[in-house]
């Protein structure tokens, strides 16, 4: 701290000066560090906290912990129900697996671009939080994580409720909890990173953004192996899967809950076989795998949003409202 | 004059105070005093000026193309993908895909309709329309047909797409009730989301939160990716109730002759669509004279940050 | 062609009042307000935040009822009459974000002309003229999420003009505008009403000068009540009958007294220093009080022979906000009691996390 003596306060400013300022500290520009990183971080996920968590109103703990996920994973049962067949009990886990899972997906994909969207359209804050020496991009991340909570909330609803009434069967003694804790960590990250991809897109965009969390949500469904198996795709698209941090996330928790069902990523006829000679990953390879592609999409999702970023600020986008 | 006015006023651009013309009627009483007529052509006009936005705004934003076309393609395909790790029988595609194509109409009713008096409050033209002579319904309405010419465009988009792809045959036998179930399934749509966008204002911001219960709970009673029959007594309460459920059950009738998994006969189910509509009009109606009322006596539904 | 100015009045209201029940204690944004305003008179509404200048201008323009109390405007009530109203009526508020971004000018104004029920190409036409009107021709074409505050709100006043209203309510208009888009805005109001007799204006603001400069009427408000209405002048007058100049002159021989002697002279004494070093000082300075203003013409008439040359003349007037403190006992931007919520709402504390930022506000009383 400067040693730096303080000015004399003019008479009648008594008010304005503030108690135990020693002087302007030539420091302050320099910044706080990790340590204020860290707190801007903790301050934004209280914040995301509660404006989101919904554990003291039972109807928004309903809609999104409860609801939407399982209604997701009903659809999946119905469907596979209408078809039928000896298999249906198996690729009933798998799918029930798969559907809760991607409610912490849609989760993280929405929360940072609902974020952004939130700030900029209804608080009118974006601009105040982006002057502030916090590092904008933290502060947004801290908000969402509030939001992949709650999705995480309504992946344990969904599989209590495929364990409990759909016939799920379920081992908790054979469970690989090394594994899922692992690519659990892993997971998050590569979700939050596509949420921030999104958020560098929704930075750019008009209201309308407000669907396309779920629109890209919706996508990435089809090359995740969330639903079903990535062998089913066409070669080149089973590709495109095996670069996707979720496809690895999802075949590695499914690895850690469930160790003798069905990979998504390998199986008769995937490109996994044909390329490695295996059937199916082991559970280095999957976690290996989730690292390298989380690690390059966390690279690319960094280098997106600082570029949305320099666009907004060139284009005064930092603080539009839009409508239609 | 600001520098921006000095300017175009040195280019003969400024303002011109001489074009604010004088009034044609001799007095407020003769100006005020509308005739039906004139009544009936304001709130017809008032539909199109609020239809204008959504019509012409639609090829604006460039990202549409990604995001209301070929994501929701990629989603359809998902489903398509699940059928066929299912080795389903190829008519399920074609429900998918249906299904898929009018995702896009329920989408428009709860993102453009439901939520958007909520959003038109927070821009602040929410107190410019009830300022207005026009009736609200004609914003509702036009808002409404804005958004069948904004989500058609994405619903056909990814039906023919898909179609193609996945190698999905329509057998049509009935073209014109085809074409009518449609439409009542457009306007029973619609007409919930009028309800919903005042009943959403009322609510505030609870109601924002409920558009996210009215997404894959409602697919899921409305039988999107499955023939709404198969849920059994919950699938003839969604025929019931949800335009959507009843409207998909019809038309996947109609387009695929022969299926045999059905609730109603589609005649059946355009009666209830025409139902539908009507209450579904008369509602919106009932609950914005309501909204109006309470707008004003508590005068906080029509304010910012209220 | 132009109509004769009705004689109905403009606005009539009779003991309105407006409360509303909020957390912690109830608000009572307007407490029994009485006001006339002529057809073609241009009329300000004056005071602080919190007034409750905008509640009125809100039930004037049917957006809110009355707890109370009785409204016409134009013969028409307020409560019964709405659509008529709103048929002859047109509002204008400062700092307005309303309207579609990815509309252009022009198409954003004749969307709103279709709400007042114009042929479309007979919107397109108005909306050019209107554009023209208040030199926005330019930016006709721009997208309105590009335009800068102060062209948005020249936006917002043509929207405003779209349906050639006899009644005009702006609402603190040029709040947030720089200087020069304030003084374009205020001469686009003026030019506006002297176009066409007995078009009316209600103004609402809180800058003094704005509504000296503007209004031939003004009603001083202050929670919720009106505590004197009338010309500025008038209104000014309450607080200083008499004329007071700075005089400023070459010289003077015997000093100030010697003015005294003059006929409708009360006081005259030195001025206080202007700031500047003594020994730069050239000039002498008397503060002059009159009776009266033609009580000038003899002080400069007696400067002459006394070989006086009058340097500087400046006439120091009592402001409006001096004509508020001398009705409240305090200033605009003082607080004496707990202040009032901006126009009589109050936000509560939020129940739920997740209504953070939604304040709420029960049945009104």
């Amino acid at each position: 701290m400067s040693q730096t003596t303080p000015p004399a306060v003019p008479a009648g400013f008594g008010p304005l000066r503030i108690p135990g300022w020693a002087g302007f500290d030539p420091a302050r520009p320099e910044g706080g560090g990790l340590r204020a990183h860290w707190r801007g971080f903790a301050t934004a996920v209280r914040i995301g906290w509660a404006t989101e968590a919904n554990w003291t109103d039972p109807l928004l703990f309903f809609i999104y912990s409860v609801a939407k996920p399982v209604s997701a994973a009903l659809i999946l049962v119905v469907m596979l129900e209408v078809i039928g067949g000896a298999s249906s009990r198996e690729y009933r886990s798998f799918i029930v697996v798969g559907s809760a899972l991607w409610a912490m997906v849609l989760s993280g994909v929405a929360g940072l671009a609902w974020s952004i969207l939130e700030d900029r359209e209804r608080y009118r804050m974006i601009k105040y939080v982006y002057v502030s020496p916090s590092i904008f991009l933290v502060v947004m991340t801290g908000r969402a994580v509030a939001r992949v909570a709650v999705g995480a909330m309504g992946a344990l609803i969904t599989l209590a409720v495929g364990v409990v009434l759909l016939g799920v069967p379920f081992d908790p003694l054979r469970i690989d909890w090394l594994l899922l804790a692992i690519v659990t960590g892993l997971g998050l990250v590569a979700i939050v990173s596509i949420g921030v991809i999104l958020g560098a897109i929704v930075m750019q965009t008009r209201q309308e953004a407000w669907s396309y969390p779920e629109a890209v949500a919706g996508a990435l469904f089809l090359v995740s192996g969330a639903v079903f198996p990535l062998a089913v795709l066409p070669f080149a698209v089973q590709l495109v899967g095996l670069l996707t941090p979720l496809a690895w996330w999802i075949e590695g928790s499914r690895r850690a809950l469930f160790p003798d069902g069905i990979s998504s990523i390998g199986g008769p006829g995937s490109a996994w076989l044909e390329l490695s000679g295996t059937v199916e990953p082991s559970n280095l390879v999957t976690v290996i795998a989730l690292l390298v592609t989380g690690a390059a999409g966390t690279l690319a999702a960094g280098l997106a949003f600082r570029a949305s970023e320099r666009r907004a600020k060139d284009r005064g986008l930092l603080d539009q409202t839009t409508g239609s | 004059m600001s520098g921006q006015d000095a300017a175009s006023s040195a280019a003969g651009r400024g303002p011109r105070p001489e074009l604010f013309v004088g009034r044609a009627a001799a007095s407020p009483q003769i100006a005020a005093d509308w005739s039906r007529r004139r009544i009936l052509l304001t709130d017809l006009r008032a539909v199109r000026g609020r239809a204008y936005p959504r019509i012409n705004g639609l090829f604006r934003e460039k990202s549409w193309v990604f995001f209301e076309i070929l994501l929701p393609f990629l989603t359809t395909s998902a489903f398509v993908f699940v059928y066929r790790a299912l080795q389903a029988p190829q008519e399920y595609i074609g429900f998918v895909v249906v299904g898929g194509a009018m995702t896009a109409f329920w989408l428009n009713v709860v993102w453009m309709m439901a939520a958007q008096l909520y959003w038109e409050k927070d821009q602040g033209n929410l107190e410019l329309y009830f300022a207005a002579p026009m009736d609200l319904m004609s914003v509702l309405l036009g808002m409404a047909l804005g958004g069948m010419v904004m989500s058609s465009s994405r619903a056909a988009s990814v039906l023919v797409v898909a179609s193609v792809v996945y190698g999905v045959t329509f057998e049509v036998d009935q073209w014109l009730l085809l074409i009518v179930v449609f439409g009542l399934t457009l306007s029973a749509l619609y007409g919930l989301g009028m309800i919903l966008a005042s009943l959403f204002l009322m609510w505030g911001r609870e109601a924002w939160h409920t558009t996210q219960l009215m997404v894959e709970p409602v697919y899921f009673v409305s039988g999107l990716n499955f023939p709404v029959a198969r849920l059994g007594m919950l699938g003839a309460l969604a025929v019931a109730t949800i335009p959507l459920a009843v409207g998909l059950d019809a038309i996947r009738q109609l387009a695929f002759v022969g299926s045999d998994v059905a609730l109603l006969p589609p005649l059946a189910e355009a009666g209830i669509l025409v139902a539908m509509t009507a209450v579904f009009t008369l509602a919106a109606r009932w609950s914005l004279r309501t909204l109006e009322r309470r707008a004003r006596i508590e005068g906080r539904l029509t304010m910012r940050w209220q | 062609m132009t109509a004769p100015v009705p004689s109905v009045p403009a606005i009539e209201t009779r003991d309105i009042r407006r409360v509303y029940k909020a957390r912690p204690n109830n608000v009572t944004a307007l407490d029994g307000i009485d006001l006339d305003v002529a057809a073609g008179e241009f009329f300000g509404l004056l005071g602080p935040n919190g007034a409750g200048k905008t509640t009125l201008i809100k039930i004037l323009t049917t957006l809110l009822a009355p707890s109370s109390g009785s409204a016409r405007v134009f013969g028409f009530d307020i409560e019964r009459d709405t659509k008529k109203i709103r048929r002859i009526m047109n509002m204008v508020a400062g700092g307005e974000q309303s309207g579609y971004g990815i509309l252009t000018v022009r198409e954003q104004l004749w969307m709103f002309s279709q709400f007042y029920g114009m042929p479309g190409a007979e919107g397109w036409r108005r909306v050019d003229e209107l554009i023209e009107a208040v030199g926005l021709a330019e930016q006709r074409l721009q997208r309105v999420n590009s335009l800068s505050t102060g062209q948005r709100q020249k936006m917002n006043f043509a929207r405003g003009l779209l349906n050639d209203p006899w009644i005009l309510f702006l609402d603190e208009p040029t709040l947030g505008l720089d200087v020069s888009a304030a003084r374009a805005v205020r001469e686009l109001v003026v030019q506006w009403q002297a176009a066409v007799p007995g078009r009316t204006l209600l103004l609402t603001t809180h800058y003094m000068a704005e509504a000296d400069e503007l209004c031939e009427r003004i009603a001083i408000v202050d929670h919720g009540r009106i505590l004197a209405i009338g010309a500025p002048a008038e209104l000014k007058r309450r607080v200083q009958r008499e004329s007071i100049f700075r005089l400023e002159l070459d010289r003077l021989d015997g000093g100030p007294a010697t003015l005294l002697r003059l006929p409708g002279v009360v006081s005259a004494v030195a001025a206080t220093s202007d700031g500047r070093p003594d020994d730069e000082r050239q000039t002498v300075a008397v503060n002059l009080v009159l009776a009266d203003d033609a009580a000038l013409a003899s002080v400069v008439a007696a400067l002459t022979p006394l070989g006086s040359h009058i340097v500087a003349l400046a006439k120091s007037e009592p402001s409006l906000e001096d004509v508020f403190v001398e009705l409240v006992g305090r200033g605009f931007e003082d607080e004496g009691e707990a202040p009032p919520p901006d126009d009589g709402l109050t936000p509560a504390v939020p129940q739920d996390a997740h209504e953070a930022g939604e304040p709420e506000l029960e049945d009104v009383v």
